[in-house]
């Protein structure tokens, strides 16, 4: 049976070569770069950061995948490498990973990463929580932030003259104005979901608890009430189809208003997508925001050079370079190590609508994962219902 | 009335009902084709302000290995056709003319693939093709998509043995010939319109599929549906385009060649 | 010699049967043992009740959505097709007949996207209805609900079922269809009372394939209306990238192909009548 498969394998693979596919050259050491997120994070490593690695590494070839946006992109990385974890595997075939907080904070929890930070120069420049802690799992020297992104509402000020500042000012807004508010429900994507996360800590009263804990299951009862006040908000307001379905309807000028994730937004904007005028505004008392994540999956097969190359990416001229002044997203590493490397107007750019203390003051990290949980079937139960 | 008013009635009629039915098919297709082009568009633009192929050249930009990754669709596809068709010949001519035991039973495990929603399995699939070191093989993606088009291959290929005359092959019999002769030069011609008609079926069937080809291809192994899934999924609107105009090449061009031996397209009995 | 034949038909199908044996049904009931798994290993229906206590919703909506688009893709399978037979106008046919193919090749993914910003309260279709003086501005709206499911499916799938059901009717001997016609049948006799009778079974087979099919496709309900109520294929995603909970989801996975065997359950109908019918 195995020389059979042996011979057909042969024989499919001669085929395949016929039908034009290239197989690569055994000479160079291939990189492979799996990332979750859209599809600009596989431009910016294939585009920007590959051939610049590459420069400086000869016989290193960069190859980045991606896996599709949102948690579901990194649940694939996830599901990926703990297929080969349960089958044995001792060289796993994704040296560099890019995930999402849920995904690493799993990746960790079930063994499936390699502790890297403390190894490498670019370690020592991470300052924010989001470096050591993912959702209240520990993931202290498993990740270094590639870009923080942060969730806020976008809105058409021809339309939206004054928009709401807080919560509370927007369900009276939306009252006056129905079915100009628009977000994605909680199955459609991340920045839905970080809708209703910020919702219930407004309302709930226990935002500083669901951020830091303790854990209290009885507190359910607590977030179910302030989800019954978000049904009746659902009454004035359009649900769209995904994290990209709410830019879709702010494209066609469907809504006046939604939440979206800014590096997203940013990217609509780049592509022609977006009315210029669009404006980025973060309510009180905040939104959640979260990092991308550089990991090493536990048994990499060129684990030496992805380390090497995470110690690139993470360095802040790469940094400034690529993520701040190229994509502008907000820098992984330190804000000042990459302030110094820049001109101003470039920084600058980065707070054209939220300004740096909004930004510190009302981006939220995420709940601790089980509030998460709780939150979400809270959701389903008191608001879907 | 007179007959001429009628015979007009009746053409205007026609061409309304062929323009609507042209309209509900291209209207969406041409969404594909603006949006491909696009480079500005947002409300309250009915139209492209602005046209252009900034998003063609990121998509052929050297290190994207888009042509690559469309070759190795193209290469994936065929071989998924031969395997197919390989297996699915000798089983629908079993299911069509042998008596077999729980002959509904096997048709319907065949229907399986199509049936479950597979993300969960393909977790598993990939779990076992890395303990077998298939996975990241052209092999392994074949076998993956071959499973998922088998159903097409073997329930047409069933009926196109099925409506095959057996006093033709009998008359052959009869004049000597033997039973292999009698195979090739009788029963096969007659089923080859349906064999080939599933061909089609089944070369867009691996042409379009994402989700086996992420989980035991990548990243040795990408093709073509990947890019566009991504894209599509997080709204990149413009490549998402791109990437389904350049899967429709090869998919016509196959449809086109492979008519070629279709005289009509005669698909009778399918499972039966 | 029955044994003998049942053996070589057997062995026959063997590859075909091993390769999907192999590579999805072994899969399959790995995955489907997690749903009946409790957390201490033991069996357990709790998965099942979570899944039905959130998510009943959903499978009715999935049953509904696409049972009504099975109907749809029949009726024009049946209009196309039968038209492509009987039709007496040569130009009309092969208009008709390179016209009908597109959606063929668009992938579900690709119709989901074209579908959002078609059928968008601001998208084409109301750009043009309102720009052909058919409806006023203030009217339009958006079909992105349940309508813009069904019409997704109904636009990628009718094609399918159509070539299939259009090869059948060509199939059949034009002889009995010259007689009904000289016997002075109209075409709606001879479509209903001649031609469907024979193609029938085909016209089921390619209901029965783009039913389940349909019910296992993520993108068009993911990108026209994930919210709820929406398809069970959201849900099982939603469990496994929000919530890790392969449990639920494999749950919901068995309850979808619940509702798939129902399509099944025509086919073993029909292959029973074909048993019964005298050759």
């Amino acid at each position: 049976m195995r020389t059979f498969r042996n011979t057909l394998s042969i024989a499919l693979v001669a085929a395949g070569a016929a039908a034009g596919y290239a197989i690569p050259s055994a000479a160079q050491v291939t990189l492979n770069v799996v990332t979750a997120g859209d599809q600009n994070m596989v431009d910016y490593v294939n585009q920007f950061l590959g051939p610049k690695f590459e420069a400086q590494n000869p016989g290193v070839k960069v190859r980045a995948v991606g896996t599709g946006p949102g948690d579901a992109g990194s649940q694939k990385i996830l599901e990926k490498l703990e297929a080969q974890q349960k089958a044995g595997s001792t060289a796993w075939d994704t040296d560099v990973a890019v995930v999402h907080q849920r995904g690493a904070a799993t990746m960790v929890k079930e063994n499936l990463l390699a502790p890297y930070r403390n190894e490498i120069a670019a370690g020592k420049l991470v300052s924010r929580d989001s470096a050591t802690n993912a959702l209240g799992q520990n993931v202290d020297g498993y990740v270094i932030p590639m870009f923080h992104s942060q969730i806020a509402f976008a809105y058409n000020p021809a339309v939206v003259k004054t928009p709401p500042k807080s919560y509370a000012e927007l369900a009276q807004w939306v009252q006056k104005n129905p079915k100009q508010f628009g977000y994605n429900g909680v199955k459609g994507g991340m920045s839905g979901v970080g809708f209703v996360m910020g919702w219930v800590a407004a309302n709930s009263g226990m935002g500083a608890q669901l951020e830091k804990g303790p854990y209290d299951p009885s507190k359910k009862a607590v977030i179910d009430k302030s989800l019954e006040s978000l049904r009746d908000f659902n009454k004035y307001v359009v649900l769209t189809p995904g994290n990209a379905g709410t830019l879709d309807m702010l494209n066609r000028g469907e809504i006046a208003m939604g939440p979206v994730w800014v590096d997203m937004f940013y990217t609509w904007v780049a592509d022609g997508k977006m009315p210029p005028n669009v404006k980025l505004e973060l309510p009180q008392p905040g939104l959640p925001g979260q990092p991308m994540y550089y990991v090493v999956p536990a048994k990499a097969a060129n684990a030496a050079l992805a380390k090497k190359f995470i110690d690139f990416a993470a360095s802040p001229a790469i940094q400034a370079e690529g993520i701040v002044k190229k994509f502008n997203w907000y820098p992984g590493i330190d804000a000042q190590y990459v302030k110094s490397q820049m001109d101003d107007k470039s920084w600058n750019k980065l707070f054209a609508d939220i300004p740096p203390d909004t930004l510190q003051q009302y981006g939220r990290p995420f709940p601790l994962s089980q509030y998460f949980t709780d939150i979400l079937e809270g959701y389903e139960r008191v608001v879907l219902k | 009335m007179r007959p001429g008013a009628a015979a007009l009635g009746e053409t205007l009629a026609r061409t309304v009902v062929l323009l609507l039915l042209a309209f509900a098919i291209f209207g969406p297709l041409a969404n594909l084709v603006l949006w491909g082009f696009a480079e500005r568009w947002y409300f309250p633009h009915k139209l492209p302000q602005e046209f252009g192929l900034t998003y063609w050249a990121r998509v052929f930009a050297p290190r994207g290995s888009a042509l690559a990754s469309l070759w190795t669709s193209v290469g994936v596809a065929c071989l998924t056709v031969l395997v197919t068709l390989a297996v699915a010949v000798p089983a629908g001519y079993a299911l069509a003319r042998l008596k077999l035991p729980v002959r509904t039973l096997i048709l319907l495990v065949f229907l399986l693939p199509q049936a479950v929603p597979n993300l969960p399995v393909y977790v598993n699939i990939a779990r076992v093709f890395y303990e077998i070191n298939l996975n990241g093989t052209i092999l392994g993606v074949v076998l993956v998509h071959a499973s998922h088009g088998l159903v097409l291959a073997v329930w047409i290929a069933s009926a196109a043995f099925a409506s095959v005359d057996i006093s033709l092959e009998e008359a052959a019999r009869n004049m000597g010939a033997s039973p292999w002769r009698c195979w090739t030069s009788v029963t096969l011609p007659l089923a080859l319109p349906g064999l080939i008609a599933s061909a089609i079926f089944v070369f867009l069937e691996s042409l379009d599929e994402f989700t086996g080809t992420y989980f035991v291809g990548v990243p040795d192994v990408t093709t073509m549906p990947l890019l566009m899934f991504n894209a599509s999924m997080g709204g990149n609107y413009q490549i998402a385009s791109i990437t389904a105009l350049l899967l429709l090449v090869p998919s016509i061009l196959f449809m086109l060649l492979v008519e070629r031996f279709l005289k009509a397209d005669v698909l009778a009995a399918i499972g039966r | 010699m029955t044994d003998r034949r049942n053996w070589a038909g057997l062995a026959l199908a063997a590859p075909a049967l091993s390769i999907v044996a192999v590579f999805f049904v072994a899969p399959l009931l790995m995955s489907a043992v997690l749903a009946f798994r409790g957390t201490d290993g033991g069996l357990t229906f709790a998965h099942f009740a979570k899944a039905f206590e959130y998510y009943s919703t959903d499978l009715w909506f999935s049953a509904w959505i696409v049972t009504l688009s099975t109907l749809a893709i029949g009726v024009v399978a049946i209009a196309i097709a039968g038209y492509l037979t009987l039709g007496e106008h040569p130009r009309t046919v092969a208009i008709l007949r390179w016209l009908y193919r597109w959606p063929l090749f668009i992938p579900f993914i690709v119709t989901a996207q074209v579908m959002r910003t078609f059928l968008a309260k601001n998208g084409m279709l109301n750009h043009v209805l309102i720009g052909s003086g058919l409806i006023e501005p203030l009217q339009a709206q958006s079909l992105l609900d349940w309508r813009g499911i069904v019409i997704a499916f109904v636009w990628k799938q009718a094609p399918f079922v159509t070539l299939l059901l259009a090869g059948a009717m060509a199939a059949i001997d034009r002889q009995h269809i010259e007689a009904a016609r000289n016997l002075g049948a109209n075409r709606w006799r001879v479509l209903f009372g001649i031609v469907l009778p024979q193609a029938r079974r085909t016209l089921m087979v390619g209901l029965v394939l783009s039913f389940v099919s349909m019910l296992s496709v993520l993108s068009v309900p993911m990108m026209i209306n994930p919210n709820s109520p929406t398809m069970l294929t959201v849900d099982i995603a939603y469990r496994i990238n929000s919530h890790g909970d392969y449990a639920v989801a494999n749950a919901l996975c068995l309850m979808s192909l619940v509702l798939a065997s129902f399509g099944a359950w025509f086919y073993l109908r029909e292959a029973a009548a074909k048993k019964a019918e005298p050759k």
